[in-house]
């Protein structure tokens, strides 16, 4: 099914609710936002850093993040396409929060439309030299193994406001902290103690108290000691620093995220919440012959294999399933989770020729057909294994006209 | 040695709450009561991923708890004075374990296991019998670790409520001070994570703000864990006092300080206070609801009870002359019935015995009529049985839906069995030697006829014509004989099956007209009853509703009294903590 279906279906709708005006605006408003940029909701309670991280994000001029809406708290849930999910702490208490439930069997079949981000990951380890990659490991090992976490496209630590400082690293910000990476290891030690110690104390070096209160009130500590050591083993430029803090800080995973599950899904997402609206507006108005309407509804979700390949990327990524290392790599590839051209799902150079892409293709196939009869494989891992075939059918298809 | 002032006050006041249904605030104050540990118990509480470790570490110098990424611990631990650092695992056995592996040794563990952890260090802060208790960390209200951590305070003789700096306070965490307080003593705010946040005066500021807000007296104590623990391994004294432990262990020293009963007394009277003003809000929302059912109520209520007689007196009428109709009615329909039933049969029996011979047939007849008097007289009483049970619903719908259950009706059954058997009539048999006897009557006269006639002729008196007479007299009159004989019979069984039948319907007719009036006596008494009962409830129910007002002044009285007792204990237990606090103010 693709928007093209969706458009024809709403105006189908349209035409049935003629008489409602309201209902009619609803659906034509559908069709509009079909054409307007994906909308992403960023939801999280006060203090998880949303506003930081929506700045972050909104700012950076990647073309990966030009065709998406940030949006900072949204007021209806249901008018974003996807959503970022922000969180404190990895707790059970705060995550139990998060699990989206109800819904109608549509939205719940296709519920791919949300990532989980450990908010202000430097916190972690009470500002440990390490947190970041502590904050890693605990968003990664959440996602495989607390069920809480099994619903979302990614569980991605970000220090949002770190990725945001060094994203926008200006010329006297890092003189000032290559000011301060010169002096030596311990004596600096004891400054980088605490804020207060960071602002208050004379220091050796001169910077002023100014200086120092505004680098920390961008970076905070953790950030500042960072950039520091990162700037002693090497970055010792300002883009070096820039990209390296926006590495470690977590905000390109999330970027990449965002691109490969949303922006690239986005005819599909968007496809989603208009077929959503709609089947609330049947749910909430019935129409005396809605039953054809409804079942058009179900076939759009049976057929949306967007949605099924999307979800098999979390479950593979999350380690959900027994596929591992290259085979993983490649499944994930398939399923278009590194671009969906064609080139990209199969892992070719952009320019190959269309006899490459062909043979390529068919020799994926071939390879996943047999995974997907396997009589030893359990029936999740041949499931899984039909879905990467039909990816590859997709290809194929191509080819036919 | 004499009984404390306090616990008389707090005997009193668990007694009351346990008299008020208040099993839980009664539980507390009995803790307070029974509480036999040395030193004073001061608690670290807080949500998760506030730091309360670390804390608890820098305070002791020495890594007691967990920290970090590890998820806090879901058991208590109680940490007090041992001249040998130890720790013992409390679940079903206490188990030593060196204190460096505590942290390993509870990973293992699985959950549900322990109660608790028991931690002994040679501090000299834990000298006089001061127990710190870390708690697992709050969060899900129902969650079996925020039930142990609430389980703890109510032990705790002060609290430290542990909250970080890179977050103003929670409302969630506003109402945990806010309840800590009421039921302890002394609270404190720690804002830890100082050294990380770089506005950390102005949100401790807003914290104070937002806890007097609130109406929670707690200081508020600033503090870095970081810090402390660089102090510690320079040994500076300059940078400890920048970490704001110094304060925090003063206070923490102070509450130690204090001579354990008055930290007990001063526990027992906020308990008591905090009971009182529980209890009295239960009661006056009790007295509230009293009062709500008085006045408009009462009057609506005395209305409806009058309105209900006047219909029940209606209801009465009604009801018995239904009963009496219907009851006449069913009697003749019953009678009508089963005359007509019987009827039927005498019918059938003159057409059978008008072409049939009683002779060949009556066995047969018999059981024919015997069968289907019995089937008459069963459905008529059937029938009877039904209509009865149609009236009782009938009657018993008059009283409306809710006493729409009519009695049971058992008839004493149609007593088909005892339907007597059908006489033989006396039928003779028309016998050869009748027969014979008759022939020769009927063929002499015609041989003697016939023989005179022939005499005349010529012909001797015995000749064939004579003769030929003769037989066809006998013939005659043997058929005639006959014929008559049959008609006699006939006549015979007739008269004795209709005499049965007539028998058979005077006898059930009168029986089941004995039965209808048996029950309509049954449904007489039950219904008469019935009405009796309800005419006796809504007397009861007028004499209570006219009784209850009093009733309830009473009670109303008693809650009140109640209510001035128990803010008279609230008063004392106040001037006991203010007793307290003065000795603790002079002595200090």
């Amino acid at each position: 099914m693709t928007t093209l279906d969706v458009r024809e279906l709403l105006n189908e709708a349209a035409a049935h609710y003629r008489d409602r005006p309201h209902a009619v605006a609803m659906l034509r408003e559908c069709l509009e936002r079909l054409d307007e940029p994906l909308r992403v909701g960023f939801i999280g309670t006060p203090g998880t850093g949303k506003s930081t991280l929506v700045s972050a994000l909104a700012e950076w001029p990647t073309r990966a993040l030009r065709e998406i809406d940030l949006f900072d708290t949204p007021a209806f849930a249901e008018h974003v396409d996807a959503t970022v999910r922000l969180v404190r702490h990895l707790e059970p208490d705060e995550l139990a929060g998060t699990r989206s439930v109800g819904g109608s069997a549509f939205a719940r079949q296709t519920a791919v439309n949300s990532v989980l981000v450990l908010g202000r990951a430097d916190e972690v380890g009470a500002g440990r030299i390490d947190a970041l990659l502590t904050a890693k490991q605990l968003a990664r090992r959440a996602w495989r193994e607390d069920p809480d976490c099994a619903g979302f496209q990614g569980v991605i630590a970000v220090a949002g406001q770190l990725g945001y400082a060094g994203r926008a690293l200006r010329d006297d910000e890092f003189e000032v902290l290559r000011a301060l990476a010169s002096i030596s290891r311990p004596e600096l030690e004891r400054y980088l103690l605490s804020v207060d110690s960071f602002v208050d104390d004379p220091f050796p070096v001169r910077v002023s108290p100014e200086s120092r209160r505004h680098l920390v009130s961008r970076f905070g500590l953790y950030g500042v000691r960072l950039a520091i050591t990162l700037i002693r083993t090497g970055c010792d430029s300002r883009l070096k620093l820039s990209a390296e803090l926006v590495h470690r800080s977590g905000l390109g995973d999330l970027r990449d995220t965002l691109a490969g599950c949303f922006v690239a899904r986005a005819e599909a997402l968007k496809a989603r919440t208009a077929v959503l609206r709609l089947e609330g507006l049947l749910a909430a108005e019935p129409l005396p012959h809605g039953d054809r309407l409804a079942a058009r509804v179900e076939r759009f979700a049976a057929a949306a294999h967007d949605f099924r390949e999307l979800r098999l990327i979390a479950g593979i990524r999350g380690g959900r399933t027994a596929l591992s290392g290259e085979d993983a790599e490649e499944a994930v590839r398939l399923l278009g989770a590194q671009g969906l051209a064609p080139t990209e799902r199969l892992g070719l150079e952009p320019d190959a020729d269309p006899a490459e892409i062909h043979a390529g293709a068919e020799s994926a196939l071939v390879r996943w057909r047999h995974e997907a009869e396997r009589a030893d494989a359990a029936h999740a891992e041949r499931a899984a294994a039909r879905v990467i075939v039909r990816s590859a059918e997709g290809l194929l298809s191509l080819f036919v006209a | 040695m004499t009984a404390p002032a306090w616990l008389d006050v707090l005997n009193e006041t668990l007694d009351a709450c346990a008299a008020h249904g208040r099993a839980d605030l009664a539980e507390r104050l009995r803790r307070r009561r029974d509480q036999r540990a040395p030193g004073t118990r001061i608690a670290v509480v807080g949500f998760p991923k506030q730091g309360k470790g670390y804390l608890l570490n820098a305070l002791l110098n020495a890594p007691v708890c967990a920290v970090g990424d590890a998820s806090t611990p879901a058991v208590p631990t109680e940490i007090g004075y041992a001249a040998d650092p130890a720790a013992i695992l409390v679940g079903h056995a206490r188990e030593n374990v060196p204190v460096g592996d505590l942290a390993k040794e509870l990973e293992v563990r699985p959950p549900g296991s322990l109660r608790r952890v028991e931690v002994g260090l040679p501090r000299e802060l834990l000298g006089t019998g001061l127990v710190l208790v870390d708690t697992p960390a709050i969060g899900d209200p129902r969650s079996p670790r925020t039930a142990a951590t609430l389980d703890v305070l109510a032990d705790a003789h002060a609290v430290i409520l542990v909250s970080d700096a890179t977050q103003e306070l929670q409302p969630a965490e506003l109402a945990l001070a806010r309840h800590i307080r009421t039921w302890c003593p002394a609270l404190v705010l720690a804002l830890t994570k100082i050294d990380v946040s770089p506005d950390w005066r102005e949100l401790a500021a807003r914290n104070r703000a937002a806890l007097s807000e609130t109406g929670v007296v707690a200081d508020v104590f600033p503090v870095s864990a970081t810090v402390r623990q660089a102090a510690a391994k320079a040994g500076d004294a300059a940078l400890n006092g920048r970490s704001g432990f110094p304060e925090l262990l003063n206070w923490v020293g102070e509450q130690a300080a204090r001579p354990i009963e008055r930290t007990r007394a001063l526990a027992a009277a906020v308990s008591v206070r905090a009971a009182a003003v529980e209890l009295v809000e239960t009661l006056q929302t009790r007295l509230n609801a009293v009062s709500q059912d008085n006045g408009v109520d009462q009057v609506t209520l005395l209305h409806q009870a009058q309105r209900r007689t006047e219909e029940l007196r209606r209801q009465n009428v009604r009801w018995q002359n239904m009963l009496s109709d219907e009851i006449t009615d069913l009697i003749s329909d019953a009678e009508y019935d089963l005359r007509e039933r019987t009827r039927v049969i005498v019918r059938h029996v003159d057409r059978t015995f008008d072409e049939g011979d009683p002779v060949q047939i009556w066995p047969d007849f018999q059981t024919w009529l015997e069968e289907n008097l019995a089937e008459a007289v069963e459905t008529n009483y059937n029938w009877v049985s039904d209509r009865s049970e149609w009236i009782a619903q009938a009657v018993a719908s008059t009283f409306g839906p809710h006493y729409g259950h009519a009695p049971e009706l058992p008839l004493t059954g149609s007593g088909v069995d005892s339907i007597p058997e059908v006489g033989t009539p006396k039928i003779e048999r028309f016998k050869i030697g009748q027969k014979l006897f008759t022939g020769l009557r009927g063929s002499y006269g015609g041989v003697l006829m016939f023989g005179l006639v022939t005499s005349l002729a010529g012909l001797p008196l015995i000749n064939p014509v004579s003769l030929g007479a003769g037989v066809a007299f006998a013939t005659k009159s043997v058929r005639d004989e006959g014929g008559m004989r049959l008609q006699r019979r006939q006549a015979l069984a007739k008269a004795a099956a209709q005499r049965h039948v007539d028998d058979v319907f005077i006898r059930f007719s009168k029986e089941i007209k004995d039965e209808v009036r048996q029950v309509q006596r049954r449904l007489r008494d039950h219904f008469a009853a019935l009405s009796d009962q309800l005419s006796e409830e809504l007397t009861r129910q007028r004499e209570l509703i006219i009784a209850g007002s009093a009733e309830r002044d009473r009670r109303t009285q008693r809650v009140k009294k109640e209510i001035d007792r128990l803010a008279a204990l609230h008063r004392k237990a106040g001037a006991l903590g203010a007793t307290a606090r003065d000795i603790r103010e002079l002595s200090a």
